[in-house]
């Protein structure tokens, strides 16, 4: 018996069945439906040829073109490839580059080209060819509008050319994409890699038909849903949406089922997307079995076990650590500007508390600096650098150094009045910006703030909107700031955590917005300023020496712990990755660890949906 | 004072004002012998109810009781604070739009359409927005107050509309009373009663309106309401996990204050009103 | 003309000022999000500009603004600037202009945050979900509370004592906590009821049967969780009119007179519903707003959250939508409710004022 009928029998549905069905009913037809004339229209989704999956989509989905910049799951994230694909996968275990649509095939200081693959091809059975690629990438270069525009500051060219299949394959000539660093502009190839994994290669001969019948009007072509039977090289397209849910439907001629994984098909025939409104919804919807996968916080983990859920490891910290929520500075401000003032703090704060209270549980414990002790960052990781220079949690050590510098700390019935310093003067109060109603980060400014006044600094919690929070984190104007630099997992990690939290090429005066280094840390303009900093960030992206590469991230992380010009206080991982085996088994653990610690919808953690199996 | 007597006749004014006092006695009385520490770590995150902690703790563990006391205490506060605003103002507007009809009339009731057509929260967000210290406990009461008056003014207007054609008012206005005296000396005493029972019904919504902000996650920064508990248990899904103690205690404390000044209300009404009396 | 139809002077008066409210209405809700510093485009440069370059996030930036009609552009569709190439801004009453002339059209806008897609599409898809849930819950409470009511009133003795409390009881739980309560007892301990949702994850909107019992299904626990508030408040006040309408003279006198029972209940029951239809109009009128919370609380659809989430990142075609919507049942719902006075009351027929 399906589910569905079982649930007819609850006498409870017809209680309030009415008219005010029928508008709900008309409604239905507004939502988007693709799915070729003549198919039968699909009411119901059977449990074991269904995957659901959340943790991407918060509200009604906007539109599905890839052309803009915030379009609905599975085309705007972390760079899926479940309808369009990207180059290549970006693997998390491995740090590899695991070839998709092309393998890379050489990477200099000067370029990186890839080799296409020939059997890779788009639903309506063209082929997918270099032509495709080159045009995703020239749209940015014709209009300054689309998302993929920003490449241009890292690319200087594109170049295809036809070489003999280096595996052998009889003669057969193949399609070499070579992508040339811009030496002028960002002269990186660290971030050029990135762009590689990031961006979905898009339909060439369906898109540039599309812009000639709008007149080369590209705004016009930016407002189609693209919704309609989209043309994609993906394993699924788009079935249908609602403002509850995104329907995808396996594309059982996907060109990757044969080329890639040995002739078989993905498990799941549907995919569904639920839309929930508020954050414990995900996890009851887990617990119940009403979702398989899913990648929102979700406190207390361990006691969702015994109802069939399971995580990457069994055992604390459960995830995979991938980034750092830091107190971002603003250096610029008194007495935020005394790094005395900056060391103390780090001193004051109480790590496992916030690990333990704030997140429960899910990190392992702080290191100083800003190199993670784990993953493929671990090979730059000093653990000498971080006991030597590094301030932990040492709340006698935080007095002791307040002291040394001057500041007094004035308590009134045990509880922290205010802060004079040596001449003598108050000290202003600091606050710790960070969105209200985000609770996992509520805690972590909370009981920081405790720890800090306890410590006798004085600092407030700063709670604010939303749009306030985003408003203000570029112009500067803030004390203390929570914030994730650098939040996804990329190969251009740890350097782009570096430049994101100490560049100074770019200064702006508070105020003016900067895309980088909001805490205004190392002004070009100030007395202080130190050189090495900037030189550190330019050089390492084209470091080829593994030492010397070593070598100038342990100057860089050594800066960073004597400067402190951001406070770096708990691990997260890159997405939270749980699941339930309540339908489906055999999901990627670190027993297992057949696909990174994903969602089956981005980088190699798509391999999962040919493993995972239904229950029967 | 006949009348007072009358009330204390009344059960269900004695059961409302026992009750109201009871939740008076937890907010302000209690914390003398109850060591209230709301920033202290005193266990694990949702400890259960133990001899040690009586309500448990929260999910940072903090004691439960102590959440209590403050969360009532800063509801109760709300509540006053909003319900003051709201009746003054609302009374105001209302005798003086009731009392001289006409186009001030139309004015009036125009305004108080329109704060009734503006959502409260889009008031409150953009207000928030613009202040350094972000929501305080206060400015949530006063835009409460602030966005509650309509309410009062529409039920206070039709008292004195009624009133305004007795023969005393007449009377006053041939002695050649000003507006302001009739409205403060002839109309405004008659209706005293009557705005003490609008004011106490301003004080529950003052209550309910401040826990639902909070449960939309527009509460306050800076201190501990009943909604604010309430919304911590539901964004730290306490409901998921069967912590029954984060949100039912709560739940009760707001059912019982409200509870006990609605039973206020309705037994004032009695006694005043003879009729419902029986 | 008008003189002499008093039902039809009042309606005609009512109307006009309540047209007056809702042009003020409009202009509020217009100015009023754009009077702080903040912008919408900040918000959606939070999520977008992570890895871009302090200039290309300039760009980017610029190229929203222009999009949004924010900044001011000359013939060739290029950003006017000032001396320090800084974008001039729009001016208010220019985009004022231009929303009003929209709005005049039928035409809501696109929304910044959900860019690009129209506030009237996400408007159509959500407010069917609130008026399907709101609606029929609010007049059923209505007319349930009121017989309540009316019964506690006209009886006396056992059935007022038993009701009269638990309608107090009731309203004075509230009801979000009520529905939290719910979902603990009914969707989490005994799994009676679905936690969450409109209708089922596994089931698409359309004519069927599999959607229709859906939809009926998880309507349960929302229904539950408003229903009881609003008929407890309607019950205690149409209570206390009926007891009062009950020792009016003419109730004594029609009682001297013989006249059937039944009637007299009738009587009773319509003049002290006449307070009642108001307190109606304004529970349908705070329909939209006041769903936001059953939405959170259930993750039912609805257009509250969608509205919440506009606000919090300024997406001003977005608010102007939705307060628009808002200010229009409203004002309808208080019109209709007068007009229903104009024509039941006997004072307005007698051209009194009310």
């Amino acid at each position: 018996m399906t589910k569905a009928s079982a649930k007819m029998k609850n006498p409870a549905k017809f209680l309030f069945v009415g008219a005010l069905l029928g508008c709900l009913v008309s409604c239905g037809g507004k939502s988007g439906t693709s799915g070729s004339a003549g198919q039968q229209e699909r009411t119901t989704f059977p449990r074991a040829e269904t995957l659901y999956l959340a943790g991407f989509q918060w509200g009604a989905p906007n539109t599905f073109n890839p052309l803009i910049d915030q379009p609905a799951w599975p085309i705007y994230g972390p760079p899926f490839n479940l309808m369009y694909e990207p180059l290549v996968l970006y693997n998390t275990l491995s740090g590899k580059m695991d070839p998709l649509l092309a393998s890379v095939h050489e990477q200099t200081a000067d370029h990186i080209s890839v080799i296409m693959n020939p059997a890779a091809r788009w639903s309506d059975n063209k082929p997918l060819t270099a032509a495709d690629v080159t045009f995703t990438f020239e749209i940015g270069k014709r209009f300054k509008s689309a998302p993929v525009s920003y490449v241009w500051d890292f690319v200087s060219k594109i170049t295809v050319e036809k070489v003999a299949d280096p595996a052998g394959g009889g003669g057969k000539e193949l399609e070499k994409v070579t992508f040339h660093v811009n030496k002028e502009k960002e002269n990186n190839q660290l971030a050029l890699l990135n762009i590689l994994k990031s961006f979905q290669i898009l339909p060439s001969h369906v898109l540039e038909a599309r812009l000639k019948a709008l007149d080369g009007n590209f705004s016009e072509l930016q407002k189609d849903s693209m919704d309609k039977d989209p043309v994609v090289s993906g394993p699924y397209n788009l079935h249908a949406y609602s403002p509850e849910k995104i329907i995808l439907e396996r594309r059982d001629a996907y060109w990757g089922n044969k080329a890639l994984y040995g002739g078989r098909m993905p498990q799941p025939k549907y995919i569904i997307h639920p839309i929930y409104k508020s954050n414990d919804h995900f996890s009851i919807a887990l617990q119940k079995g009403d979702l398989d996968v899913n990648s929102n916080f979700i406190p207390r983990i361990w006691l969702k076990f015994k109802s069939g859920v399971g995580t990457w490891f069994k055992d604390p910290p459960y995830f995979e650590p991938g980034s750092i929520p830091m107190f971002t500075i603003n250096t610029t401000r008194y007495p935020l500007s005394d790094r005395n003032y900056r060391r103390a703090m780090a001193h004051a704060i109480n790590y496992t508390n916030v690990k333990e209270l704030a997140v429960s549980g899910y990190s392992p414990d702080l290191n100083p600096g800003l190199i993670l002790p784990f993953g493929n960052e671990a090979a730059y990781f000093s653990a000498e650098d971080a006991a030597k220079y590094g301030a932990g949690h040492d709340l006698d050590r935080a007095k002791q150094v307040l002291a040394d510098a001057g500041y007094t700390s004035i308590f009134k019935d045990g509880k922290l009045d205010h802060m004079e310093n040596a001449k003598g003067e108050k000290v202003p109060t600091m606050r710790i910006r960070s969105p209200a109603g985000w609770s996992d980060w509520e805690s972590i400014v909370k009981i920081a703030v405790k720890d800090l006044r306890a410590a006798g600094i004085d600092v407030r919690e700063g709670f604010c909107d939303e749009g306030l929070y985003w408003q203000t984190l570029p112009t500067g104007n803030f004390d203390l700031m929570l914030q994730t630099p650098e939040a996804s997992l990329s190969p251009a990690l740890p350097w782009s955590r570096f430049k994101a939290v100490m560049a100074s090429r770019n200064w702006k005066p508070e105020g003016e917005k900067m895309n980088e280094n909001q805490g205004r840390y190392n002004s070009p303009k100030g007395a202080d300023y130190n050189p090495r900093v900037d030189e550190l960030i330019q050089i390492i992206p084209n470091l080829a020496n593994e030492e010397a590469k070593k070598a100038a991230y342990r100057e860089l992380n050594v800066i960073f712990m004597k400067d402190q010009p951001a406070l770096p206080v708990v691990y997260r991982p890159e997405e939270f990755y749980d699941f339930s085996t309540k339908h489906w088994t055999n999901f990627a653990t670190k027993d297992n660890p057949y696909a990174p610690p994903q969602l089956p919808c981005f980088g190699a953690g798509r391999n999962m949906l040919w493993e995972i199996k239904p229950v029967q | 004072m006949k009348l007072f007597l009358n009330l204390l006749k009344t059960p269900s004014f004695v059961f409302g004002v026992t009750l109201f006092l009871a939740t008076l006695g937890v907010a302000l009385v209690l914390p003398w012998f109850y060591d209230v520490d709301t920033v202290g770590r005193a266990g694990t995150p949702y400890l259960p109810p133990s001899a040690e902690h009586l309500l448990g703790t929260n999910h940072l563990g903090v004691d439960f009781v102590s959440l209590l006391i403050t969360g009532l205490r800063a509801s109760l506060y709300v509540g006053l604070l909003a319900g003051c605003i709201a009746t003054l103002l609302g009374t105001f507007l209302g005798v003086y739009a009731g009392y001289k009809g006409g186009w001030i009339d139309d004015l009036i009731n125009l305004v108080t359409n329109l704060f009734i057509v503006i959502p409260y929260f889009v008031v409150l967000i953009l207000i928030s927005a613009s202040l350094e210290e972000g929501r305080s406990l206060q400015l949530i009461a006063v835009i409460i107050g602030l966005t509650t008056w309509p309410w009062t003014t529409r039920s206070v207007r039709a008292q004195a509309a009624s009133l305004k054609s007795r023969d005393h008012i007449g009377l006053a206005k041939v002695n050649g009373c000003g507006t302001f005296q009739i409205v403060t000396l002839h109309i405004l005493p008659y209706l005293l009663s009557y705005v003490f029972m609008v004011f106490i019904i301003q004080i529950a919504a003052g209550i309910l309106v401040e826990a639902s902000i909070s449960m939309i996650g527009l509460g306050p920064y800076d201190s501990i309401s009943l909604g604010v508990l309430m919304d911590d248990a539901m964004k730290n899904e306490a409901l998921g996990d069967g912590i029954w103690w984060a949100f039912i205690p709560s739940t009760i404390l707001i059912t019982a204050v409200v509870f006990a000044l609605y039973t206020l209300n309705t037994s004032m009404e009695g006694v005043f009103n003879p009729r419902l009396r029986k | 003309m008008l003189t002499n139809h008093p039902t039809l002077r009042y309606i005609g008066s009512r109307g006009i000022w309540y047209l007056a409210t809702l042009i003020v209405a409009i202009a509020i809700n217009f100015f009023l999000p754009r009077l702080g510093t903040a912008n919408p485009v900040d918000v959606i440069m939070g999520k977008v500009a992570s890895g871009l370059s302090t200039e290309a996030a300039k760009e980017k930036e610029e190229a929203y603004l222009k999009e949004f009609g924010l900044v001011e552009t000359n013939n060739l569709g290029e950003i006017v600037r000032d001396s320090e190439s800084h974008p001039i801004k729009a001016s208010l009453l220019t985009q004022f202009g231009s929303y009003l002339w929209m709005t005049l059209q039928g035409d809501l806008g696109t929304s910044f945050l959900n860019y690009p897609k129209k506030v009237s599409t996400i408007v159509a898809e959500a407010v069917p979900w609130t008026l399907a849930l709101q609606f029929p819950t609010i007049v059923l409470g209505w007319i349930i509370g009121n017989l309540i009511g009316a019964l506690a009133a006209y009886k006396r003795g056992v059935v007022d004592g038993l009701f009269f409390p638990l309608s107090l009881l009731s309203c004075s739980i509230p009801f979000f906590a009520f529905g939290m309560l719910l979902v603990y007892q009914f969707a989490i301990i005994w799994e009676f009821f679905p936690a969450t949702g409109g209708y089922a994850n596994d089931v698409m909107q359309g004519f069927t049967w599999e959607f229709i019992s859906s939809v009926a299904y998880h309507y349960t626990l929302p229904f539950l969780s408003i229903f009881p508030v609003l008929a407890g408040g309607m019950a205690i006040g149409m209570r206390s009119m009926a007891i009062y309408e009950l020792g009016t003279d003419y109730i004594k006198y029609s009682q001297w007179l013989g006249i059937k029972e039944s009637r007299i209940v009738l009587y009773v029951f319509r003049n002290a519903m006449l307070p009642q239809l108001t307190g109606l109009a304004l529970s349908l009128g705070m329909m939209i707003g006041g769903a936001l919370i059953t939405e959170l609380i259930f993750s039912y659809p609805g257009l509250g959250t969608a509205m919440l989430k506009a606000i919090e990142g300024n997406d001003y075609p977005m608010i102007q939508g939705c307060t628009l919507l808002i200010a229009i049942t409203v004002l309808i719902a208080n019109f209709t409710v007068d007009v229903l006075i104009g024509i039941l009351d006997p004072r307005v027929k007698a051209g009194q004022a009310l």
